[in-house]
């Protein structure tokens, strides 16, 4: 359980570590949280011969937000941070919830949500809310910036769309529709320090008469190998009054959608089963919420 | 190579040599000599080497010594006053006897720690979720969660001397 010998960069700037990325390509690894990647390096899966670490670099870190505008939380922030944020509670319910229920106290508090996406898990929790509220993310690099939605960023299992040089630095959350509300959540062997058999969020957007939905975001994750926007619950559901025989049927449509693989967590027929069950839970806690709104 | 670093440890200063991939657990109990920090699973799933960095519980087995240059690192040996009284969180765990073995209880207490100082009067289910990253082998749970609760009481009306 020992790392291998590499070399230690800290860098306290933008500039500083945009250029050591650029400088030393895939020999590095940028270190965020530590939490996958230690553990990764601890296994042997890979022995980078450098380690950017990013967390001195206070223009990564940290969470604001513009009313009409939306939010920008910094790819180093912390787990901890995103949870405990009044206004990521306030606005953006579902990535609340989905940042409490990552690991451990000890692991949000290390861990960041830049690292959650990279690391690109498709049991990862924060993507499946991020990918609902429609957020994209900026990729840095020293010829500048650009944007992602990041559904177009996780491209499968450990796999995202980083071009040698380039660093993950921001998520842009749009600012949340009127009338519309979030919810998180996720079936597991256990309550706690477990990894998702199958996670689900839904962002859900009310027409003013507090009964029919206006728009609709169903995204499911650790079910395929990257978060899976459903097309069809949408298809069903918008532009519909909301009922309880079209959630049942939305419910089976998402679960019809999931592409799961059966491993030591859980049955390919077990998620399936309880995808549907997730749609029928959130679907329903999503439209109660926004009516609240 | 090694380079010399400052750590500071429960108010100390402490220098030492590292290597870039020494990892904070192993500075600490090997090199700074305090052993009260236990390595247990090495992969950050039974918080037994919990340490609190900044105030927030974080695991010394996943965390490289050479990144805490500049942060204020607190261990078990730092909590007791320096007359040698216990904290309330330990002396609360010594009350409802929720040491057994002992080797969960450095990290299980300052998770407890940064629990209360978060919030000093948690539920029954937020001590359970607190402590979730921290893993007892003895299954001395119940007592840990009673201590954890008495220790919220007495703080939050005595304060910590």
């Amino acid at each position: 359980m020992y790392l291998n010998n590499f070399e230690y960069f800290a860098p306290e700037t933008p500039g500083e570590a945009l250029d050591l990325v650029a400088r030393m390509g895939n020999k590095a690894k940028v270190l965020a949280g530590g939490t996958d990647l230690l553990i990764m390096m601890k296994e042997k899966m890979i022995q980078p011969e450098y380690l950017i670490d990013i967390n001195n670099v206070k223009e990564f870190k940290g969470i604001s937000y513009e009313p009409g505008k939306g939010a920008v939380i910094g790819a180093a922030t912390k787990i901890s941070e995103v949870e405990h944020s009044p206004v990521i509670r306030d606005k953006y319910f579902a990535l609340h919830q989905a940042a409490g229920e990552l690991g451990s106290a000890q692991v949000r508090a290390m861990a960041t949500i830049g690292g959650n996406s990279c690391h690109a898990s498709p049991a990862a929790e924060t993507p499946t809310p991020l990918v609902a509220f429609g957020a994209k993310i900026v990729i840095s690099s020293v010829s500048g910036d650009r944007e992602l939605p990041l559904e177009e960023f996780i491209l499968g299992n450990r796999k995202n769309a980083l071009a040698e040089g380039e660093l993950l630095t921001q998520f842009i959350l749009p600012e949340p529709a009127p009338k519309s509300a979030s919810r998180y959540w996720y079936i597991g062997l256990r309550d706690a320090m477990e990894i998702d058999a199958v996670n689900m969020a839904v962002n859900m957007v009310l027409e003013n008469d507090g009964r029919t939905v206006k728009d609709l975001r169903l995204v499911m994750g650790s079910v395929s190998p990257r978060p899976l926007v459903s097309v069809e619950v949408p298809g069903i559901l918008v532009g519909k009054e909301f009922n309880s025989e079209l959630v049942e049927k939305a419910a089976q449509a998402a679960a019809g959608e999931a592409k799961p693989i059966s491993d030591i967590r859980a049955s390919a027929e077990y998620r399936r089963e309880v995808t549907a069950v997730l749609a029928r839970r959130l679907l329903q806690q999503a439209f109660d919420a926004a009516r609240e709104v | 190579m090694k380079q010399l670093i400052e750590l500071t440890i429960n108010n100390r200063v402490y220098e030492v040599p590292v290597s870039p991939k020494d990892l904070l657990a192993d500075v600490i109990r090997d090199k700074v000599g305090l052993t009260g920090t236990k390595k247990g699973c090495g992969q950050g799933d039974c918080g037994a080497c919990t340490v609190l960095i900044d105030g927030n519980p974080v695991l010394s087995c996943l965390t490289l010594a050479i990144a805490c240059q500049g942060r204020k690192i607190t261990t078990i040996e730092g909590l007791v006053a320096e007359d040698g009284q216990l904290h309330p969180i330990q002396q609360a765990y010594v009350d409802h006897g929720a040491v057994q073995c002992g080797f969960c209880t450095p990290g299980m207490i300052l998770t407890s720690k940064a629990l209360l100082d978060r919030n000093p009067k948690p539920s029954e289910e937020e001590i359970k979720r607190g402590i979730s990253g921290n893993i007892c082998r003895c299954t001395g749970y119940k007592k840990i969660v009673e201590a954890i609760f008495a220790a919220g009481e007495t703080i939050s009306t005595e304060g910590v001397k």
